[in-house]
């Protein structure tokens, strides 16, 4: 019987090898391009683990749902570069124009564009888009309205009038709004809970297929700009794991990739000539301390454990090296390399000192206790946990090498790892003592990070909700400051203030940054060319980045 | 987790006087094959939970290595993507696993003789609600249960893994020990006892007790084996403490790190062998001793004479 | 009769308990819905949109516990599982639809297979006792009851998968070159992926079948009635059959039944490893995505599938040996 078994084992194996040959080595051969509008060759599969399968819902204003429908089918006013420093391209306005004292902002709206059911899109069409979003507060992903006081649109010119300048928010109102077509959003009822499951929009792709496993775009034969999209056809399937979705960009069945895979040059890089990656630094992943605590009040604590930090030793052991050491200053280089404070820096010196760090502990009044945690006269030591969330093994890891640095000056730290809601449910309402996190937005300048977790007006009492200054920062010389940007358009001005934002960093250490988050991205040569790159960051690269992924899709074309 | 094996239920042992019974036990040990193996496997486990320091000298959570680097005469099991050396991970995991075995074996099986032998004695409306609330539990599906215990409670640590699995591991062993007590209960040396005016507090602990010891032992061994795959699976599938040193979260590391695929498979290998080697030796001494408790089991040694024609 | 009316009342009773275990944990642990939808946006919500999040999900609890509870039950049996979070907006109910069949085959098959395969070595390993499969049987089988699931599923995927690469390592099926269908090369491509995964059960959960009716047999083999049989002269694999293995596998049934908590367990843990898309792999999602209503709804129908099916053995049995009957 068991000699039976196993021969049945063998053959049944044997069939089944070659079937599993035969059923993997599908691909799609590219077809030969046929006469009109559309191209016809080409597809491309993107690798971008969500985690769940699809609702099939493409409502630009859900959260889970708009980066399926933001830069492929809808599009934004200007395409506004965060790599490049804000360089603009204009997409569904032509052009822009700030009013006297930037308090209002006019777009021209680009003639000759239509909807992809044929109604030729006007400026009505966005002062609807952006009235949609203030008569729906929950629309309001960027709270553009807590600024704007009205959007009109008068012939084919759209004028938003501020009721206080904040210049900066011409990134969130340009290039992060999708614009809507009026005819068919001013029928549905409820526009924050429909999930949309067949967009209408101006973009370069159409939303031809979805179930729960896989979403088919087509290019748009209508689509405005001439000769693009040049890629027929995007397969984005839901991987529930980030194995398989990296594993289908090791074996070539996805050529756009947005994964963190570990090992990456032994997983994907080795396997083709082909395969490249680039992760551009995008915000600081930091050390928040509750301000309100009573040691960690104290300056000099502060200055000591940013000192103790070895962040060249949690880049490379706790991200594996993909991301990169941060800096006091804040500025994440090198993406704002050009934004950097030097004499700042050189004053600050080198941000790895220990040594410094137990001078600095010493000065403050603290001495090495017994059990290698320094203590104060009054008997209080230096432990403190430190929230985390679970789930970010990287995270994890780092904080293990954070606090095997920090217990080598004296300083005591316990990870408490936490659910991403308990974490927030803490964190947010200012309920812990260290923290380590980062900041959601990421914007064209050093500004919107520092802004975040600067401003006052962005924090709030301890048990209460703070919307992004966690740590409880409050300082009225800095809120001057940052207001003072928010004014002005000028580069030369927006740079002195940043210079002196950097100062505040290093003098009053409010978070302590620790390495620099970023976009996860790989690609492959071998099918298409125009993928943006180091040396020519066009657009940020992943494919959950948007409306960046409009700009990727139409630089892209087949090999 | 294995399946419990369910086997033919023992014959009731005859009375014996407590310290007799694990004599008894001790010398059927040495003599049996199987229960020889485990213990030893069992011992060395215990020599290296207790001694770790002797056997590794690395630190387990110090990221003090190159990372990824092959096994060598330096790492035995070479150094995972964090610079850690594998081998002192491995040793210094042991020390977590055993607590927990022994914790939960302990605590699963007292619970299972207080609800179990109460339930057979109490009788009538006790044992109803009793045997009542030990089959409810015992039909849930365990492992679902647990992870749903394990999610809410956000993982904090190996407590928590303790009581969770305790709570919901002691229903089987109750049921087999509410089996045999209820066997037992009119035999002639308890009648005796009963006759004779003890009360039935001594009669079940100085008399049904010490006679069931075979199983009881054989219950903490299966519990001991069910806490170890279960706290390990826990562990693996992210639900425990990332930050203890336990071969599951290794092996969580490991996956999280694509360790398969990335050319270390000593990082997944290596704690999983051990769990492997341990959960055997649970699983050999307690099949050693379904095979003492039941003669009928034991395996057939051939004699070598020569059958007459 | 009687016996089944008793059996349908222990179903009951038991899915009263896991339908208030479901209802109570959740309210025992710390965390609120509001701040579980919050946490699902991290990391792409502005300050200001977070803090209108807040006042739009705040949590309004002013019903009374029992309340709450009955409402629970009601929604329960009108098949209202609720909203999934990590889903949102699409219902618990449409996202658990699609694993099910997966599954459902995987651990159907395998089960079954198990229990042939086990049972006959077993009652083989009995017959023969003494001999070099005896000897053998035991101690092996033993060992791999011994050895957590996931670490065998690992093995295979190192072995089978990763070095030979004579199967996929994971998934049910290639997501972007096959639609689901009835067709050929789907079909293929499932049994393909769904192949080291069933190895995988199979091989951890066969050892407790093939013991377990060994020893079964064992004490049957000593019975009056084989002897007798014996005496008759019948041949021996007749004896085997038909008067020892027939009445040494109903105690086997009941065994199934209990063990099939277990086999849930095992395949939640290789549908982990290797991202196979059923019930089990969607119930680790859900917890490390915090969905609770999608977490709950799948304790559920696991427990009451395990019910099911405890319900069906025990039926089963009693119509199958008439000495449950009586001794109950």
């Amino acid at each position: 019987m068991r000699r039976l078994i196993r021969y049945g084992v063998i053959i049944v194996a044997g069939v089944l090898g070659v079937a599993a040959c035969s059923a993997g080595s599908s691909s799609s051969s590219p077809s030969s391009t046929a006469s009109g509008k559309a191209p016809t060759s080409g597809t491309l599969a993107i690798s971008n683990a969500n985690g769940t399968l699809w609702t099939c819902g493409f409502n630009p204003y859900n959260p889970s749902d708009n980066l399926l429908s933001v830069g492929f089918t809808y599009e934004p006013l200007v395409y506004v570069n965060p790599l490049q420093d804000g360089k603009t391209t204009p997409m569904l306005a032509s052009s822009y124009s700030w009013g006297a004292g930037n308090k209002s902002l006019t777009f021209t709206i680009r003639p000759g564009v239509t909807w992809s059911d044929g109604t030729p899109m006007s400026a009505a069409d966005v002062a609807y888009s952006f009235n949609l979003i203030k008569k729906n507060s929950g629309l309001d992903l960027y709270g553009v309205w807590s600024v704007l006081s009205s959007v009109t649109a008068t012939g084919n010119t759209v004028t938003m009038d501020f009721k206080a300048v904040a210049v900066p928010y011409f990134y969130y109102i340009a290039d992060e709004t999708p614009i809507v077509p009026q005819h068919i959003w001013s029928t549905i009822a409820n526009p924050q809970t429909n999930p949309i499951n067949h967009p209408v929009g101006t973009g370069p792709y159409l939303m031809s297929k979805c179930t729960p496993q896989n979403i088919t775009y087509t290019a748009n034969p209508h689509y405005w700009q001439p000769g693009l999209p040049k890629i027929a056809k995007i397969q984005y399937p839901a991987y529930t794991s980030n194995t398989t979705a990296n594993n289908d960009l090791a074996n070539g069945t996805a050529q756009w990739g947005s994964q963190y895979i570990p090992a990456i040059n032994t997983f994907y890089k080795s396997k083709s000539p082909n395969y490249n990656y680039w992760f551009p630094p995008t915000v600081n992943v930091s050390l928040v301390p509750n301000l309100t605590n009573p040691l960690l009040s104290n300056v000099k604590v502060r200055q000591a454990m940013s000192y103790a930090i070895n962040r060249n030793q949690v880049s490379s052991i706790g991200e594996s090296g993909y991301e990169p050491p941060a800096n006091q200053t804040g500025i994440v280089t090198p993406t704002f390399s050009s934004s950097l404070n030097n004499s700042a820096v050189a004053g600050w010196g080198n941000g790895y000192d220990p040594a410094k760090a137990t001078a600095l502990l010493q000065s403050a009044g603290f001495h090495m206790g017994s059990d290698g945690i320094m203590v104060n006269a009054a008997g209080q030591k230096l432990q403190f946990t430190v929230l985390n969330i679970g789930d970010y093994s990287d995270w994890v890891a780092s904080m293990q090498v954070v606090q095997q640095n920090l217990k080598a000056v004296g300083i005591a730290v316990t990870p408490d790892n936490l659910s991403n809601t308990q974490y927030d449910a803490e964190f947010y309402y200012g309920k812990y003592q260290l923290a380590y996190g980062d900041q959601s937005i990421f914007g064209p300048s050093a500004y919107y990070e520092l802004n975040n977790w600067l401003n006052s007006v962005n924090t709030a009492p301890v048990g209460k909700l703070a919307g992004s200054n966690w740590e409880r920062y409050s300082s009225a010389s800095t809120d001057k400051l940052l207001n003072e940007y928010s004014t002005t358009t000028d580069p030369a001005t927006q740079q002195s203030i940043l210079n002196q934002i950097q100062q505040v960093m290093l003098t009053d250490v409010p978070i302590i940054p620790v390495v620099e988050s970023v976009d996860w991205y790989q690609y492959d040569t071998g099918s298409f060319s125009g993928w943006p790159t180091s040396s020519n960051p066009y657009a940020q690269p992943s494919a959950y980045n948007f409306p960046d992924n409009e700009q990727v899709l139409l630089h892209l074309a087949p090999k | 987790m294995a399946m419990p094996v369910s086997g033919v239920p023992t014959d009731t042992p005859t009375q014996v006087p407590a310290g007799h019974a694990l004599a008894r036990v001790g010398r059927a040990v040495r003599s049996n094959r199987k229960a020889a193996t485990g213990t030893i496997l069992l011992v060395i486990f215990l020599l290296v939970a207790l001694f770790p320091g002797v056997i590794a000298h690395d630190s387990p959570t110090q990221d003090a290595y190159p990372p990824r680097l092959n096994p060598s005469s330096a790492h035995l099991f070479g150094t995972n993507a964090y610079g850690q050396d594998l081998f002192a991970q491995v040793i210094w995991g042991t020390r977590n696993v055993l607590i927990i075995a022994f914790a939960v074996g302990l605590f699963t099986t007292g619970i299972a003789v207080l609800i179990g032998v109460a339930a057979a004695y109490l009788g009538g409306g006790w044992d109803g609600t009793l045997s009542v609330l030990t089959d409810v539990l015992l039909v849930i599906p365990l492992f679902p249960l647990l992870i749903i215990i394990a999610a809410y409670a956000h993982g904090e640590g190996t407590i928590v893994l303790i009581f969770a699995i305790t709570l919901t591991s002691w229903s089987y062993t109750a049921r087999q020990l509410r089996s045999q007590a209820l066997t037992l209960r009119n035999r002639d040396f308890l009648v005796a006892a009963r006759v004779r005016g003890e009360r039935r507090l001594y009669v079940i602990v100085m008399e049904v007790i010490p006679t069931m010891t075979s199983l009881i032992v054989a219950s903490f061994l299966t519990n001991a084996l069910y806490a170890v795959l279960l706290a390990s699976s826990l562990q693996f599938i992210g639900l425990g403490d990332p930050n203890t040193v336990s071969w599951g979260t290794t092996l969580y590391w490991a996956e999280n790190n694509a360790a398969l695929q990335t050319g270390e498979p000593l990082w997944a290998i290596a704690p999983g062998a051990c769990i492997a080697l341990l959960g055997a030796a649970f699983a050999l001494l307690n099949y050693a001793f379904d095979e003492i408790g039941n003669p009928a089991l034991r395996p057939v040694r051939r004699s070598k004479r020569v059958r007459s024609a | 009769m009687r016996y089944a009316l008793r059996r349908l009342g222990f179903f009951a009773l038991t899915l009263w308990a896991a339908l208030t275990l479901n209802f109570l944990l959740p309210r025992l642990m710390p965390g609120n819905p509001a701040l579980s939808m919050m946490s699902k946006f991290h990391g792409q919500l502005s300050p200001q949109a977070l803090v209108a999040l807040e006042t739009l999900f705040g949590v309004n609890t002013h019903q009374s516990l029992l309340s709450q509870y009955f409402g629970y039950l009601h929604d329960v049996f009108t098949g209202n599982f609720g909203t999934s979070l990590s889903e949102y907006p699409a219902s618990v109910s449409s996202v658990i639809g699609s694993a099910i069949w997966w599954t459902l085959g995987l651990v159907g098959i395998t089960t079954i297979l198990a229990f042939l395969l086990g049972t006959g070595l077993g009652i083989v390993s009995a017959w023969r006792r003494g001999s070099k499969l005896d000897s053998i049987v035991p101690p092996v089988f033993v060992i791999t009851s011994a050895i957590p699931y996931f670490w065998v599923a690992m093995v295979l995927v190192l072995i089978f998968a990763l070095t030979l690469h004579w199967f996929p390592s994971q998934g049910g099926y290639y997501i972007t070159t096959d639609t689901p269908g009835f067709n050929l090369t789907f079909f293929q491509d499932v049994v393909n992926h769904a192949f080291l995964p069933a190895m995988a059960l199979l091989i951890t959960t066969i050892g407790t079948w093939i013991l377990t009716m060994r020893n079964t047999m064992i004490t049957t083999l000593a019975e009056d009635y084989v002897r007798m049989a014996r005496a008759k002269g019948l041949p021996g694999w007749r004896i085997m059959l038909d008067y020892a293995a027939r009445n040494a596998i109903l105690p086997n049934l009941v065994g199934f039944a209990m063990s099939l908590g277990f086999v849930v367990s095992g395949a939640i843990l290789i549908e982990y490893v290797f991202n196979y898309p059923g019930v089990g792999y969607m119930l680790l999602q859900a917890v490390s995505g915090e969905d609770y209503p999608l977490m709950q709804a799948l304790f559920l129908l696991i427990t009451v599938a395990v019910l099911f099916a405890i319900l069906a053995a025990d039926i089963l049995t009693a119509i199958l040996d008439p000495r449950t009957r009586a001794a109950r």
